[in-house]
Parts: C-alpha cells; structure tokens; sequence
C-alpha cells in the first residue's frame, strides 16, 4: 500500500487515489468535489474549564504532506492533536478528513480513529501484550481478521520498522526506542490515511531518537501523510512541507521550513526558534 | 523455653481472672483446671485423633462457605470496583455508599444481621429451585447434588460475601486506577470503544495486579469463617467448641489441632495464588 506522495497539491490525483483503494462506505462526493487538502481543520475551539487551549485554529493539509507544529509547551500542538482523532471533543470549529467531516456528531469515533493513527509521547504499548500482539489486538477486535493474517500483517509492519526479531518481546523488554517503533507499526498496521505524532521522541535518549526518526524519514519517503508534533529540528528542517508556529492555543505562521527558519515574519517565532536551538544543540 | 508450656500456663492463667474474661470459663464451670490436669496429654490428643473426621467434616464446611463468600465477592466486587473507576451518577455514589456502610461495620454485626433481620428463606428457595433443577436435569449421578441449604449457611455467605465484596472492590479499583490512562488512548487511537479498551487491555492487567490484594482477602475470609460460630453454623471452630465441652482437658490440643488446619489451609492457597501469580507475571515487568 504504497501511496505515492503528491506534494504539488494536486487534488483530483488524490482523490482518485483515494477512491481506489478505500473501503470505506464512501460518502457521494457532493458538487463541490475539490476537497483538495486531505485533512481540513476549520476555526477549531477548546478549553478546559476557564483556560482556553485553542483559540480559532484553522489549517489545510493535503495528501503526503507533513505538517510539523511546532510552539512553547501549553500552545495547544498536543490538544490540537488529540482532537484530529477525537481522544479530545473539541468545543466548536470542524475538522475534516478529505469528504467525511470527524466531529459530525453522525461521525463513529471509532471508525475514524481507524483512518488515523497516532503515536505517543508516552509510548503508551499494551504492557501485558508481547510486540506482534500490541499489533494484532486491533487487527483482531476492531478489524476481526483471522488470528493467523493477524499475525501476518503484524510480522510485517514489525519488518517494515526494523524489529522482526523482537516479535515475541514484552514492552518491558524492549529499549525506549524499539517500544516506539511497534507503537509506530502498531498504529500503521490499520491502514490509516493520516499519522499523528504526538512528541514520539521527547521521552527518548537522543541516541534511540534516532532509530524512530529514521523510522519517520522512511514513512515520509513512502508518501505517508503526518501532522508531528516535535521538538527535533532536523526532523522538521529535513522532512517537512510545513512549519506551523503555535502559541497560546493560535497559530502565529505558518510556512515552508525554510522560510520559518531563515526568515520567520513574526518577532515570536524568531525567539522560539532561537530558544530551542540553544537547549538542543 | 517450651512453648507448649507456656502456652498451658497462659491459658490456666485466663481461667483464673477473677473478672472471667475467658468466656469458656464462664459459660463451662466444670472446665478442669489445665495445669492441674497437665497440658498436652496424651489422653486428650487420643480424643482429638478419634474425632478428627468430625473437624474435617467442619473443614469441609468451612472451605466451602470460604469459596461460596469469595465467589459472591468477586462476583460483586468486581463490578463495584469497575464502577467506582469508570461510572458515574447514582450508580457510583450508590456503590459507594454501600461499600462504606459495608466496611464499617462489624463482620458479626452483619452476620447476624443476615441471620436475624433479613428474609433469608428467600435466597433459599431460590438456590434450592435451582439446585433441585439442575439434580434433575443432570438424572442419576455418581455424587449427590444438594437440595437445600442450611439457613445458617446461606446466611454466612450472604454476610461473609458481602463483605468481601466491599473490599474486594477496594482491590480492583487500586488494580485498576493503577493501569495508565495512556494505554486506553492508544487502545481507543487504533478503533477500540472504551468498553473494548478496558476489556482488552486494562482488566488483564489490573487482575493480574490485584493478587497480592486478593492473597489477603482469601486469608481474611477464610479466618472470618469462624464467625459463623456465632449463628451455629457447625463449620470448623463450633465443631472444635462442641468437642471440648465434652472433654475440657482437651481444650488446648483442640485449640492447636485447629489452628494447624486454618494455618494449613491459608498457607496453601498463598502459595498456590503466589504461583499463580509467577505462571501469569508480565516478563520483563518488575511491578
């Protein structure tokens, strides 16, 4: 399932695309066919309690692209996150994947959650499940495929991020970096049209670090479309098709990485940027 | 110094307080003085050797009302410590509020309460309907099914189990709450509903986590078993308590033949439940 990467925002190849391999009871794509980006977040609302974490967010991915947010902690890029997939109900706003609109009240979570995958800042494995069945508990229960293509599947997401020889290991038996690696595997393994990640290498050592960032680079070359949350700048400068700059629950900019790096237009991201260089160098 | 010794002069010692705090004492005057008649003779342990099939008949009892209560708690408290996680509204505080009363009060106070107050018949003719159903059903059997329960016995349960339930819902609520929330996220982030999450991911781990909790609680059952003592119901200690009356010299080999088999009994299920505990351990886990 090779999805090829359509950075030049050509909408009409990604909704075929799309059309092809999807199982999805596919909604009648109305008149207004050009739902060009993949995932569309329209004036997104949240607070907990008098604190208001997202104030009005709006933003436009499209197929392949990986958008990077990046912003000081208490910004609102986890929240925003947990609400793509509904892990958070928004307050007001919409949030779109290409025709199907995620906080339609009508919209299953659970269906939903499927076509996106997310990835943790804590890992989060099933503690009591070996590697391969951290995979196939979802292939099982939520997809009820047969315990042995099950199996199969998961031994092939495990191969495709490096760990076919870990399979029968239990998270605690597993180093920070490996265990992310089958959280990532876990999550491709439901076929999803868009990954979240959610600071999947901030409770790393910068050395394990690595092996998921190298896990990320392939899935970025595969075509897969991401919305990562992050603190590495080689990730975003290497791998992203945009930066958007978050602070207090608004976006400040958002653009290309070079542009954000070398020439941000605003005082707060120049600061921003200037900061984190200095903790992480 | 010789235990077995010291143990005969503290108990002549009891007999002999003039406020007649041994309430043996009191209620069998004839209880012959065990220093003067000599602890630990051989004679009285004859007695004990040639009732022994009696106290095991007391055991059995006593080993049956531990599994019937522990099986009414789990039953009960399981549900009720779920509930006391995840629920919410009237349920919860309702659970709760029970849970409360029920660990507040005196395991004997319940007792005979369930004994005394409550309608007990009714349980009864429940169970035994069934029981007759399922002796007809199963036709002539190698083993006799019972068809009836013994007031005392359902009443013991009732109040035994009960009280389990208040704690043993205490245990699955730590074992629960102690789960991390994130792995339920990432259960529901892959399509699982919460209910699928807590099923398949959260409750295999809370159980396991809640052994060396439920150790304790099958220990406390078992031991409070004696309790029923104070309703009749004939299980280990009444039957110890009927056979010194007969013969008082024999209190203290009595008293020492039961304790081996309640210390037995209790031994053993720990060390069965700790390998248990081994077989099922999450590896690499150290928790």
């Amino acid at each position: 399932m090779t999805v090829p990467r359509t950075n030049d925002g050509d909408g009409r190849t990604a909704d075929e695309q799309r059309g092809d391999g999807d199982e999805r009871t596919a909604s009648p794509s109305s008149a207004t066919a050009a739902t060009d980006p993949l995932l569309r977040i329209e004036n997104l609302h949240k607070s907990y309690g008098a604190e208001e974490v997202l104030r009005g967010v709006s933003l436009e991915i499209d197929r392949g692209d990986v958008e990077v947010l990046v912003g000081p902690s208490g910004s609102g890029k986890s929240t925003l996150l947990q609400c793509l997939n509904r892990l958070t109900e928004i307050d007001s706003g919409h949030i779109y994947l290409g025709d199907t609109e995620v906080t339609a009240s009508e919209t299953d979570p659970n269906e939903i959650r499927q076509q996106i995958g997310m990835v943790f800042q804590d890992i989060n494995l099933f503690a009591h499940l070996t590697a391969r069945k951290n995979i196939t508990l979802g292939l099982r229960k939520v997809r009820g495929m047969s315990a042995e293509a099950a199996r199969e599947r998961a031994d092939s997401e495990l191969d495709r991020v490096g760990l076919a020889d870990q399979a029968d290991s239990y998270p605690a038996q597993l180093s920070g970096g490996q265990k992310q690696r089958v959280g990532i595997a876990r999550a491709l393994a439901m076929d999803p049209e868009v990954m979240l990640f959610d600071e999947p290498t901030s409770a790393l050592d910068p050395e394990l670090s690595n092996e998921v960032l190298a896990v990320m680079d392939e899935l970025v070359d595969e075509g897969m479309t991401m919305v990562v949350v992050t603190h590495e700048m080689r990730f975003a400068r290497g791998a992203a098709s945009g930066i958007t700059f978050l602070a207090d629950g608004q976006i400040v900019e958002r653009g290309p990485p070079d542009r954000l790096f070398e020439n941000p237009s605003h005082e707060r991201t120049a600061q921003f940027f200037e900061n984190i260089s200095h903790d992480h160098d | 110094m010789d235990l077995t010794l010291w143990l005969g002069q503290s108990l002549a010692a009891l007999a002999h307080r003039p406020d007649g705090v041994l309430a043996v004492a009191e209620t069998v005057p004839a209880l012959v003085d065990p220093v003067a008649a000599g602890p630990l003779q051989a004679g009285d342990w004859e007695f004990v050797a040639a009732n022994a099939d009696y106290l095991l008949g007391g055991t059995v009892l006593t080993v049956l009302l531990t599994v019937t209560s522990l099986v009414l708690g789990f039953l009960l408290g399981f549900p009720a410590g779920a509930i006391e996680v995840y629920g919410d509204g009237v349920l919860r505080t309702l659970v709760r509020k029970f849970g409360v009363v029920l660990r507040g009060t005196p395991i004997i106070v319940i007792m005979i309460f369930t004994y005394y107050v409550l309608p007990i018949e009714i349980p009864i003719n429940a169970i035994v309907a069934v029981l007759t159903a399922v002796d007809a059903a199963l036709g002539p059997t190698p083993f006799t099914v019972p068809t009836s329960v013994p007031d005392t016995f359902m009443a013991a349960t009732l109040a035994l189990g009960f009280r389990s339930a208040a704690y043993q819902s205490q245990i699955f609520r730590g074992a629960l709450e102690s789960i991390d929330e994130g792995q339920l996220a990432a259960a529901r982030s892959i399509g699982m509903s919460r209910l699928e999450g807590i099923r398949h991911v959260v409750v295999p781990q809370a159980l396991r986590r809640s052994v060396p909790g439920f150790q304790n609680e099958f220990t406390i059952v078992l031991k409070d078993t004696s309790i029923a003592f104070a309703i009749g119901l004939a299980e280990l200690l009444k039957r110890s308590h009927d056979l010194f009356l007969q013969q008082t010299t024999a209190v203290l080999e009595i008293v020492l033949f039961m304790s081996l088999i309640y210390f037995v009994l209790t031994f053993a299920v720990n060390r069965t439940l700790d390998y248990g505990s081994n077989y099922f351990a999450i590896p690499g886990d150290s928790s």
